[in-house]
């Protein structure tokens, strides 16, 4: 009887858990693949450059030369910023796009950042950039996801419970992260 | 029942929307009322090692691969600082490039030998399969930067 009650409520926490953690669950999972991969892209963000070029600016006074870039340009709204990096370079701050001229030549570097939309969020939820309460969210979630994976063990019985085919399933599962571990550390 | 939980949880979300905008901090609060001017700090780097400072200006460039410094331009013409962040800790998103920021940390002012500057030069080459010439580094090289605890981000 003792035995009946606790898998029955090992069953019902595995459930309702699962029902409360499945959209973080969903979240953290294609964020894993995102950050994965960040060798190969960018999860976050989609940078574009561009080259255009506009007439050489003489002028080294900054309103002349916001004027002149914003004229030549076709820029409608001043910029955010204004900045000099160098004697020969003239940087216009807009939100997501930056504009780095070359005086002496005309050559404007454009670059444009935009975020990955809903990816992004999932990623900066999944590495905890908010932090602050965030960080005791996600550790809720993490607890949850230890508790799932251990009470999941105990769901079924016989032929296809622990003691039967989940037996060999946990083994490999076990055993992949171990011997992939001793091979990259000692063997490769 | 389902409606109301369903507009309740709606409204909360675009509230949150709403009120997200403005300016936002990063790590800790900016606690400094005095401001140090970035021009002072470059002038006279020694005087300021270890010090406390309150710094402000537009966000010239950020980490693209972390998002672990912000580039800060200074009071004068062709300044610029790093503001060094603990990976992790405080993540600048990209797009606050060209926002303006108030930023608070401790100068950091290091010093490195030309046999150092050599050392890491190879180094740098070798991991990044680039060409480097030993012959181009002449003299010792003082890098300053800022060891960033908090900022606060915002437009002007």
């Amino acid at each position: 009887m003792r035995r009946f009650f606790w898998r029955r409520w090992n069953v019902v926490l595995h459930r309702d858990i699962g029902y409360f953690s499945v959209a973080l669950v969903i979240i953290y999972g294609i964020s894993g693949l995102a950050v994965n991969h960040v060798a190969d892209w960018n999860p976050n963000y989609v940078r574009t450059k561009e080259i255009v070029s506009i007439h050489p600016i003489a002028s080294i006074e900054k309103d002349t030369i916001i004027a002149t870039m914003m004229d030549q340009l076709h820029l409608t709204e001043l910029p955010e910023n204004y900045f000099r990096p160098d004697p020969e370079t003239a940087q216009l701050f807009y939100p997501g796009t930056t504009y780095s001229v070359d005086l002496p030549t005309g050559n404007v570097l454009i670059e444009q950042t935009r975020r990955r939309m809903v990816l992004f969020e999932m990623n900066q939820l999944h590495v905890n950039a908010p932090k602050g309460l965030w960080t005791y969210i996600a550790d809720l979630f993490a607890v949850s996801l230890i508790f799932m994976g251990i009470s999941g063990l105990f769901i079924l019985k016989g032929k296809n419970g622990l003691k039967g085919r989940g037996k060999w399933f946990v083994s490999v599962g076990t055993a992949l992260p171990l011997l992939y571990w001793i091979w990259y550390q000692y063997l490769q | 029942m389902k409606k109301t939980l369903f507009i309740t949880l709606f409204t909360m979300m675009i509230t949150l929307i709403a009120v997200s905008g403005g300016k936002k901090n990063y790590g800790k609060d900016v606690t400094l009322k005095e401001t140090t001017k970035i021009s002072a700090i470059i002038a006279e780097p020694e005087k300021f090692n270890g010090q406390r400072v309150k710094v402000e200006g537009p966000i010239v460039d950020v980490c693209k691969t972390r998002g672990c410094w912000i580039k800060i331009g200074g009071d004068k013409e062709f300044e610029s600082v790093r503001f060094k962040v603990e990976d992790g800790v405080i993540v600048f998103p990209l797009e606050i490039k060209g926002k303006s920021v108030v930023a608070e940390g401790i100068v950091s002012v290091k010093k490195y030998s030309v046999e150092e500057q050599i050392k890491s030069g190879k180094e740098h080459a070798e991991k990044e399969g680039t060409e480097f010439d030993p012959a181009s580094i002449k003299e010792p090289k003082i890098v300053l930067q800022i060891n960033g605890e908090g900022a606060q981000v915002g437009d002007k």
